[in-house]
C-alpha cells in the first residue's frame, strides 16, 4: 500500500459507465490506515476545536491532530495558538485535564514552563545547569503547529507547512458552517456536558453515516415508532415533541438533496415538518435577520460532514460530532449540543431532550448506528477483492456541478443530486472518497 | 438517626438491580412514582458534574417514569438493532446508606454500584460503575422511588449505554 497503483485500486470510477465502487480494503487494511493517519489527519486541514471552549485569555484545551496529541492556547493578548503538547526536555504532556485556565504550564517531570503564548519561560537550575552554547543556541518553547486557522469560532490546524490556505480547504463548507453560527445574532454555543463514546469498527462509516438517508427507517424505526407511541398517548407532559412526531414517522419527509465538494465536504439536506423545529417560534425575527431562503435553509434537516473530522447534524437538534480514529477498526467520538446564544429556557430544554434522545451514546438513535457500524467491520473480515455496492443508489439523479438548490445558496459544488426522500442518494460519497483518494495518493511513488 | 436504612428501603435498591438483571422490566417499572425523575448527568470536568439538566447536557433525563416506558417499549420492540441481543448484565450494589436532607416523607439513600456487561454476540465485556442517588418516598407503606440520579464514573462509553446497564 504505498504506491499510487494500490490507491486508485481502492475505488473502480468509471463515470461514462456510471460505474463508483468503493474497495473494503478502505475500511480494513492496517496499511490504507497509516496512510489515512499520515497524509490526512496529519497530512491536511483539520478540526481541533471551538474557540468557545476556551474564551478567555490563558485558557486551553487539549486536542489532537491525527496521533499527536496537540494544545490549543489563548494567549495574554488574546490571540489563539495550537502547539504539540509536549514537553521540549523529555516529551511529557504539558496541558492536561481536556481544558481550563493557566497562565503558565508546568512539566509535572522537571519543571520546565511554558507560558499561554508557548514560550518557554523556565528551566529549572538553569544557572547552575552547564548547559553548553548548543543548548543555550535551541528554540525550549512549545513547537508551534505550523496551520492554524479560525472561521468563525471553528478551530482548524495542519502539521503540514505546505498545506493550501485554509479559505481553500474550508471553501463552501463556509456557507453550512454559517447556517449553524448564524442561528442567533449571538452565536452558538457548546452546551456543558462531556459525551463521549468509541466504536469498534472504521472511522468512515460514521463518515458515511451521517450522509445515509437510506439507514434510516432500516435502523431508526424504534425512534420514529417511539415517536409515533408518544403522539398517540395523548399529552405527554414529561417530554417535548420531537421534531417528526405525530407525523407518522418520516413520511412527510418527501423531499431530499446533496451536495460533494471537490475538498471531501459533503451534504445531505432533507425538508421535514418545521412545526417543532426549536427556531420555529423565532422564525419571523429570524428572517427578518438572515432573509427568508437562509431561514428556510436552516429549518431543513442538514447533514454536514467537512472532512475529514467534523460533522454538524440539524435535525432533531444542532449536533456537532468529532472523529478520532484510533485504529483501522477503532473510533473515537466526541460530541455536542450546539445551541443558539440566548434562546429561551423552553426552546433550550426541548432542544436537550431532542438531542438525548436521538444523538446520545446513551440515546434512543446512536446505539443503533454504532451497533450496524461493528457488524460492517466484523462483515469485512470477508476476504479479497469484495467491493462495497453502496455508492450507486441515486446516480440517475445526481448530476456534475450546481443544481437549483446549490445555485440559490451560491454554491459550486462538484455534484448536486435533488429527488425524492426515498431515492436515498449514496452519489454524495463520490466526492468524498475522490477527494480521500487524492490526499492518499499526494506523494505516493508511481 | 441511624446512617443505615429501613431495611424495605435498602431492600428496594437491591430489588431494582435484580430486576434489570432479570430483565423484569415490567416489575422494574413499578418500582418508580409516575412523577419519578430519572437523571444520569454528564460530566463537565474531571470531577463536576452537570447540575441543570434543562440548561445543560444529560446522559439521559427523564422527568417522569413514561420516560422509563419508552425505553423499555423500544427494547421489547424488536426494531432497534442495538437491542435485539441484550447483554447480559450483573449489577452489584454496595454501601448503601441514608443521606440528610430528605423532604418529610421521603429518604435519600446513597450507594456505590457496578455493572458488568457481556455482549453476548460478541464475547466481549466490560464495566460500569458509579453512584446512585436514590429518593424513596412512602406511598400507603410502601417506598417508591420518587426519583434516581445516576453518576456514571467511566464515561467514555464503549459502543453504547442503556437503563440495564446502569
Amino acid at each position: 500500500m504505498q504506491s499510487a497503483g494500490d490507491i486508485e485500486r481502492l475505488i473502480d470510477h468509471r463515470p461514462r459507465e456510471s460505474v463508483f465502487r468503493v474497495h473494503r480494503d478502505a475500511f480494513r487494511s492496517e496499511a490504507v490506515f497509516e496512510l489515512e493517519m499520515q497524509r490526512i489527519f496529519e497530512g491536511s486541514w483539520i478540526y481541533v476545536g471551538h474557540a468557545s471552549q476556551l474564551p478567555q485569555p490563558h485558557d486551553y484545551l487539549c486536542s489532537w491532530i491525527g496521533r499527536r496529541p496537540v494544545v490549543l492556547m489563548r494567549a495574554a493578548d488574546g490571540s489563539l495558538g495550537c502547539f504539540i503538547n509536549s514537553c521540549r526536555h523529555k516529551g511529557a504532556l504539558v496541558c492536561h485535564g481536556g481544558r481550563g485556565n493557566a497562565k503558565a504550564h508546568v512539566c509535572r517531570y522537571h519543571g520546565w514552563a511554558y507560558d499561554s503564548s508557548g514560550r518557554n519561560v523556565a528551566i529549572k537550575a538553569r544557572a547552575q545547569a552547564a548547559y553548553p552554547e548548543a543548548f543555550d543556541a535551541e528554540s525550549h518553547d512549545l513547537v508551534r503547529v505550523p496551520r492554524f486557522g479560525e472561521y468563525r469560532g471553528f478551530l482548524f490546524a495542519s502539521l503540514a507547512d505546505g498545506v493550501a490556505p485554509l479559505e481553500g480547504y474550508l471553501g463552501d463548507a463556509r456557507v453550512f458552517i454559517d447556517l449553524v453560527v448564524d442561528q442567533s445574532a449571538q452565536g452558538i454555543e457548546l452546551l456543558p456536558g462531556n459525551v463521549s463514546y468509541t466504536y469498534r469498527a472504521n472511522w468512515k462509516l460514521q463518515l458515511e453515516n451521517t450522509l445515509d438517508a437510506y439507514h434510516l427507517t432500516s435502523v431508526h424505526p424504534s425512534y420514529f415508532r417511539l415517536l409515533d407511541r408518544r403522539a398517540a398517548m395523548g399529552e405527554r407532559r414529561d417530554v417535548a415533541p420531537a421534531v417528526w412526531q405525530g407525523r407518522a414517522g418520516r413520511e412527510l419527509e418527501t423531499e431530499m438533496g446533496s451536495f460533494g465538494f471537490e475538498q471531501g465536504h459533503a451534504l445531505v439536506w432533507t425538508k421535514a415538518p418545521v412545526e417543532r423545529h426549536p427556531l420555529y417560534a423565532g422564525l419571523a425575527e429570524l428572517e427578518r435577520r438572515v432573509g427568508a431562503l437562509r431561514a428556510d435553509w436552516m429549518l431543513r434537516t442538514r447533514q454536514f460532514c467537512l472532512f475529514p473530522n467534523l460533522q454538524l447534524g440539524s435535525s432533531a437538534a444542532l449536533q456537532m460530532r468529532v472523529i478520532r480514529p484510533l485504529a483501522v477498526d477503532l473510533t473515537e467520538m466526541t460530541t455536542y449540543c450546539v445551541a443558539p446564544v440566548g434562546e429561551s429556557a423552553e426552546a433550550r430544554r426541548q432542544r436537550l431532550r431532542q438531542y438525548e434522545d436521538f444523538y446520545n451514546p446513551s440515546g434512543l438513535a446512536t446505539p443503533d448506528d454504532t451497533a450496524t457500524y461493528e457488524d460492517c467491520q466484523e462483515g469485512f473480515r470477508s476476504g479479497e477483492l469484495e467491493w462495497q455496492q453502496g455508492t450507486m443508489r441515486g446516480t440517475g439523479a445526481m448530476r456534475a456541478g450546481a443544481d437549483e438548490h446549490a445555485r440559490e445558496l451560491g454554491i459550486a459544488p462538484a455534484t448536486s443530486m435533488h429527488g425524492a426522500f426515498d431515492t436515498a442518494d449514496e452519489t454524495v460519497y463520490h466526492s468524498v472518497y475522490l477527494a480521500w483518494q487524492r490526499l492518499l495518493a499526494r506523494g505516493a511513488p508511481r | 438517626m441511624s446512617a443505615l436504612p429501613p431495611p424495605e428501603a435498602a431492600e428496594l435498591v437491591y430489588r431494582e438491580a435484580q430486576y434489570l438483571d432479570a430483565q423484569r422490566w415490567d416489575d422494574w417499572l413499578a418500582l418508580y412514582r409516575d412523577d419519578a425523575e430519572f437523571w444520569m448527568p454528564a460530566w463537565k470536568d474531571a470531577h463536576a458534574l452537570t447540575e441543570s439538566p434543562d440548561r445543560e447536557v444529560s446522559l439521559i433525563y427523564y422527568s417522569a417514569r413514561a420516560g422509563l416506558e419508552d425505553r423499555v417499549w423500544r427494547v421489547r420492540s424488536g426494531l432497534s438493532v442495538a437491542s435485539l441481543v441484550l447483554p447480559r448484565t450483573a449489577h452489584a450494589i454496595s454501601g448503601v446508606l441514608l443521606a440528610d436532607g430528605a423532604p418529610e416523607g421521603m429518604l435519600e439513600l446513597r450507594s456505590t454500584w457496578t455493572c458488568h456487561v457481556y455482549e453476548v454476540e460478541r464475547a466481549a465485556q466490560h464495566v460500569f460503575f458509579g453512584r446512585y442517588e436514590h429518593r424513596l418516598r412512602n406511598d400507603s407503606g410502601r417506598w417508591l422511588i420518587a426519583a434516581k440520579k445516576i453518576v456514571l464514573m467511566n464515561d467514555r462509553i464503549p459502543t453504547m449505554i442503556d437503563f440495564y446497564c446502569v
